[in-house]
């Protein structure tokens, strides 16, 4: 007697029918031997369903948030440089084109360039400075957690600003480069001042 | 109820909430989903990969893809199946790139042992674990996860059929190596 093949077997265990389950159906009501070793197939999964969790032996949480800060860090680092040079070229349009006095935006558009500026040179400061490479403690980590969380948080409003009306627009970019550059001039102090101050 | 959707809510407490902050760059939700999930992602990582260490990498780069796609999911599925196919495929991708040599059928060329004639009795785990890598995967993905074939042979790049004859042929190995007796 030819008994079920473990393809067959496995086969059985599937919603739907294949080719040749009816007749490996029909051998199996018989067959109290493929009974039994399809019941083993059943065991099997069960016991492997019932395998105890495997857990890491380390905690791998600071390495995925610090790499995640890094790509933050350089994605922040590429929009604002980009945003640089369209505000640059927006600013140039209106200066260059306009007729004068016709852009009640023009000072606006000035003192957003500037900001934008130094936030970029503040920027480069802390590329410089590379903090991951350097020692913290706790306190000084947390702050500086803390103030990367909140330009994070005004990048993400920066690009929800792009979508508002024109004059809305440009004083709440203004406000919020302004809140940008006073987060990295405290980002800065926090992690080279603290640092030169340490002797660091 | 599908199985993922009970998970989510007993892996996490308001996990609608937990996203929600998750989206907008919150570390405490980032680190909330982590700690959520962190192991049933090390588990299946570890059930796929050959080493610790690349279980380890596979938990590391799942959680950084999460961060990072956070914004992308859609809730259209649950999140641990999210998560899960994230892991699914960093593990997949890990094991194509390492080509781990295929221990199980080395084994018995090196012994000159037949598979029937193998009485080892051995436990469940080290069984799993003398698998062929790519019938290891197979395995826990259907048997455990619940992945169909279909599923299965789009991430791995094979065909439905590949997907079959490997979990068939796992189970006869599997057999013969536990020797096992039916449970009344």
């Amino acid at each position: 007697m030819t008994h079920l093949s473990m393809d067959a077997l496995v086969s059985l265990r599937e919603p739907g029918l294949e080719p040749g389950d009816v007749a490996a159906r029909e051998h199996l009501e018989g067959c109290a031997e493929c009974q039994a070793e399809l019941e083993r197939l059943h065991q099997r999964v069960a016991r492997l369903k019932a395998l105890p969790a495997l857990r890491p032996a380390r905690d791998r949480w600071p390495e995925v948030r610090a790499r995640a800060i890094a790509e933050r860090r350089a994605r922040r680092m590429r929009w604002a440089g980009l945003a640089g040079l369209t505000a640059a070229a927006s600013l140039a349009l209106a200066v260059g084109l306009a007729p004068q006095g016709a852009h009640p935006s023009g000072l606006a558009g000035q003192e957003i360039q500037q900001a934008m500026v130094r936030s970029q040179a503040l920027e480069s400061a802390l590329h410089r400075y590379d903090p991951e490479s350097h020692v913290q403690d706790g306190r000084t980590a947390r702050i500086a957690q803390e103030l990367e969380d909140r330009i994070a948080q005004v990048d993400r409003e920066l690009e929800m600003a792009d979508l508002m009306e024109q004059q809305s627009r440009e004083s709440e970019v203004l406000r919020l480069w302004r809140e940008r550059v006073g987060l990295l001039d405290a980002l800065v102090d926090v992690h080279v001042t603290r640092a030169s101050n340490a002797g660091l | 109820m599908t199985r993922t959707l009970v998970l989510d809510s007993y892996l996490l407490a308001d996990a609608d909430g937990v996203v929600a902050r998750a989206r907008t760059g919150d570390p405490a939700a980032l680190e909330a989903l982590y700690r959520a999930f962190e192991v049933p992602v090390y588990n299946l990582a570890r059930r796929i990969c050959r080493t610790t260490e690349d279980a380890e990498d596979v938990l590391q780069e799942t959680f950084f893809e999460v961060c990072r796609s956070i914004g992308r999911y859609r809730e259209e599925g649950s999140l641990w199946g999210w998560v899960r196919t994230i892991a699914t495929s960093k593990a997949l991708m890990r094991l194509r790139r390492n080509k781990y040599r295929e221990t199980e059928e080395l084994h018995d060329e090196v012994t000159g042992r037949r598979r029937e004639d193998t009485h080892l009795r051995m436990d469940l785990e080290a069984a799993l674990e003398r698998l062929s890598e790519t019938s290891r995967a197979v395995v826990w993905l259907h048997d455990v996860e619940g992945y169909t074939h279909d599923e299965i042979a789009a991430m791995m790049g094979k065909t439905p059929s590949f997907s079959k004859s490997q979990l068939a042929r796992a189970h006869a190995r599997l057999r013969g190596w536990l020797g096992e007796e039916v449970q009344t």
